[in-house]
């Protein structure tokens, strides 16, 4: 039992959708911290320009330092609509001027440049805030030194920003991933078409088909339908050598089959005892039976090699079906059977091989005769539409629908066993599947009996 | 009303101005209870600094929706109950369920201070923009500061439409007017402050122009609105500059020679501000509550017997002003949100108090 693997199309699916989903992965990674970094930027530099404004608005007075804050200032801070402000202005000697005295940047300890605003990100009464000071040196005798601002906002506006930049990054993302999988899927659709055609000229292809496969096939495929032609031409080659093998060796037996033939009507019957007597009837019988199949064999042979060589010309189907039909009733036949040939008024024209369809019809009136007829048989040449029909009709039991198929192949007769030639119908149908025919089969019915039925296509007019 | 440092005028102003005979008299940290109509099973602490008599007809409605809630209304001024507040929010104790203050500075650096919770609701969803911080502090009042003038003393020709010409009604008849003008003191008050506050923001110049008249005319500050409107009615005063609207209105109708007017020029539009401390006791029911005053139903009750301007209606009748503050581009309404932040600092605050006092020496009464 083969082992069915996941299909071409899914693996690739499955691996294209594993990248792109990947990719996304790292895209929204990456628009998250892209959106961070801009929300920060862009309140960031609202916090600078408030505490440059407060900055500003230090002024020393009587030898003091006072401030007077800008309410300017915290209008550009509450552009972040909702976040909550804290704020210090530290004077040069380290005393609180004004707002949150317990507000400090860890950094401020460290080593930074006093002139440039430092930003942090840290937690003022358990909430998350971003914090900047800036510094400006005062320049007044008494009071020398920096005044340092700090300002911690929380981070509310900035989150909500975070999160709708990422969420449109999102949006695009996926749009994008999703187009990227639907073209995928077509695509892969696309490409494995060939292989659909592929096994689909194989699957429709006539069983006894073996020339070279002849379609367009991607480069990819190539060497897989090179190796198929090359095996069909393999298979070709053997099955030809076997049927002339078969051919040769019906060829040689019926020469001391002939012999025997001959011998067997020398011997004396009337010096046989009864028993004997009928032991010879009984070699008789099957010598006869032996050469008929021999005959059909190299028949068989005979019509193979014919449509592979032979130039088909045209023929009319009415006196190819009369020869045959002389050659099929012997003379020997019992009298009490009716048999009558039945001609149309029109000469039907087909184009064929004389002698392969003499011999299908021979088969199927000889297969009749043997099988079927019990008192009646009637051969018809009828014309239905572009078609000439050559129809066999018998009174005997017929064949059940049910072994219709299987009676065209080689040695299955509808009586198994006794009488079995097997090749007749074989012989019919392939030379009608030659000329573009083809053999069936009608019912037994109260008014008619069983009948075969040829059918061949006429010729055109024009002659072609 | 606002910061008082002595009851006594209060107190007079009180028995010759407030007509609410059957309601025990609010006066600052005094304690007003509204028994629940049903029996009561819950109570509603509200400290305010807020007139009880300008709240009492939205609580009375109130219940009616909610006739099992008791009322307990806890009168302050404005910066007892912000240092009250404040002082429960660091202390992590529970102050009322809800705090209700012209001061909204005061409220937006509770809120900010992180001793706030918010409150959102398809009631809320309706406050405007400016008058909403954070879900945390709401507006729920419209009242523009108007000048009231004594209409049997003060000629028509003389009378003030917009903020320049009290300055040239003082410039040319200093004489006239002489200690016959009162304001706030923004050193007592804290509505007196923000608006001040707001006057120099708005139109700095303007402003200056003004304090220097006020300056030169002797200008007369008190505590109060009750105070100054009270002064207006005794004869004493003509003018009152920066008086909060609605009890400007609320005056005028009390007696007709009170005349009111908004300034042409620009009217600030002060929001009362409402707000849930975090440790509410009873937060529900003050969100209850909160709902209540921001809904149309509450809002109607405001407008008609409590602060009677609204930003959607016209201006109440006998108000000389403009027909419509906001679209005409005259209400500048001070927007609830951190740029008051900066009115509420410490350092600020007393430099321009300091500014404000230099000019008006010696200070009255």
């Amino acid at each position: 039992m083969q082992r069915t693997k996941p299909s071409l199309f899914s693996r690739l699916v499955l691996r294209v959708a594993l990248v792109l989903a990947g990719g996304a992965a790292v895209l929204m990674t990456a628009a998250w911290f892209y959106a961070r970094a801009a929300a920060d930027e862009a309140y960031d530099r609202l916090l600078q320009g408030a505490a440059i404004q407060i900055l500003d608005s230090l002024v020393v007075e009587d030898g003091k330092i006072a401030v007077n804050l800008p309410p300017s200032a915290f209008e550009l801070l509450g552009l972040a609509r909702r976040d909550r402000i804290f704020y210090r202005v530290i004077a040069p000697d380290g005393s609180t001027l004004t707002g949150y005295d317990d507000l400090a940047a860890a950094g401020a300890g460290k080593e930074h440049a006093l002139n440039a605003p430092l930003f942090e990100t840290s937690r003022y009464r358990g909430l998350q805030v971003r914090l900047v000071q800036t510094s400006r040196a005062i320049s007044d005798p008494s009071i020398g030194g920096w005044a340092h601002v700090l300002i911690a906002q929380t981070t509310e506006a900035r989150q909500v920003l975070t999160t709708e930049l990422t969420t449109r990054a999102l949006i695009l993302v996926t749009i994008m991933s999703l187009l990227a999988l639907a073209g995928t899927i077509l695509a892969v659709r696309y490409s494995l078409r060939p292989l659909d055609a592929l096994g689909d000229t194989l699957r429709r292809r006539d069983s006894q088909d073996l020339t070279p496969l002849a379609v367009d096939v991607p480069r990819e495929l190539a060497p897989f339908v090179d190796s198929i032609n090359h095996f069909m031409r393999r298979l070709d080659e053997r099955l030809k050598l076997l049927q002339r093998f078969i051919a040769d060796s019906a060829h040689q037996i019926r020469t001391p089959l002939t012999a025997l033939s001959a011998q067997v009507s020398l011997i004396d019957e009337e010096a046989l005892s009864e028993t004997n007597r009928r032991h010879l009837d009984r070699v008789r019988n099957r010598t006869s039976e032996l050469a008929r199949f021999t005959t059909q064999l190299l028949n068989h042979a005979m019509v193979i090699h014919r449509f592979d060589s032979a130039q088909l010309s045209p023929l009319d189907l009415t006196d190819v079906a009369r020869k045959a039909f002389r050659a099929a009733v012997p003379i020997t036949i019992d009298p009490d059977t009716v048999v009558s040939f039945e001609a149309p008024d029109e000469t039907l024209t087909i184009l064929g091989d004389g002698l392969s369809l003499r011999e299908a019809i021979v088969n199927i009136i000889d297969n009749s005769l043997r099988h079927g007829t019990l008192s009646k048989l009637e051969v018809r040449v009828v014309r239905r539409g572009d078609f000439g029909l050559v129809e066999v009709e018998d009174d005997g039991p017929g064949i059940p629908p049910a072994d219709w198929s299987h009676v065209t192949q080689r040695f299955v007769s509808s009586k198994s066993g006794e009488g079995s030639s097997g090749l007749g119908f074989a012989i019919a149908s392939e030379v009608a599947g030659a000329l573009q025919g083809a053999l069936s089969f009608r019912e037994k019915t109260p008014q008619r009996g069983f009948t075969v039925v040829l059918e061949l296509p006429l010729m055109r007019r024009d002659g072609l | 009303m606002t910061a008082c440092r002595s009851l006594k005028p209060l107190l007079m102003l009180g028995v010759s101005l407030l007509a609410a005979p059957d309601l025990a008299r609010a006066l600052e940290g005094e304690q007003t209870v509204f028994p629940a109509i049903a029996t009561e099973q819950t109570r509603l602490v509200i400290n305010g600094a807020t007139d009880v008599d300008a709240m009492k007809p939205l609580i009375l409605d109130f219940q009616q929706l909610a006739p099992e809630v008791a009322v307990v209304f806890n009168d302050y001024v404005t910066n007892d109950l912000f240092r009250e507040a404040e002082s429960a929010c660091s202390k992590e104790a529970a102050y009322g369920d809800v705090l209700l203050s012209s001061s909204v500075d005061q409220l937006v650096k509770l809120a900010n201070d992180g001793c706030a919770q918010d409150h959102r609701s398809q009631e809320t969803e309706r406050v405007a923009d400016w008058a909403n911080w954070r879900d945390e502090v709401f507006g729920f009042t419209f009242e523009p500061a108007v000048i009231v003038y004594d209409g049997k003393r003060v000629p028509p020709e003389d009378v003030p439409r917009s903020h320049v010409e009290i300055a040239e009604l003082l410039r040319a008849k200093p004489d006239v007017y002489r200690n016959r003008i009162g304001t706030y003191d923004v050193r007592v008050s804290g509505i007196g402050y923000l608006l001040a506050f707001h006057d120099a923001l708005q139109a700095p110049t303007t402003y200056g122009r003004l304090l220097e008249s006020f300056s030169r005319a002797d200008v007369v500050t008190r505590c109060c609105n009750s105070e100054v409107l009270g002064e207006i009615s005794s004869g004493r005063l003509r003018i009152a500059y920066n008086v909060l609207g609605s009890y400007a209105y609320a005056a005028s109708r009390r007696n007709p020679d009170l005349r009111v007017v908004i300034p042409r020029d620009y009217a600030l539009i002060l929001s009362r501000g409402a707000l849930i401390p975090k440790l509410a006791p009873n937060p529900n029911l003050a969100k209850r509550f909160l709902d209540y005053l921001l809904s149309p139903r509450g809002q109607k009750v405001a407008r008609e017997k409590a602060f009677f301007f609204s930003e959607g209606a016209p201006l109440p009748p006998d108000v000389d002003g403009p027909m419509s503050l906001i679209e005409s581009g005259v209400g500048r309404p001070i927007r609830i949100g951190p740029a008051l932040l900066a009115a509420q600092d410490q350092a600020t605050r007393e430099r321009f108090i300091a500014n404000w006092s230099s000019l008006f020496s010696p200070p009255a009464p």
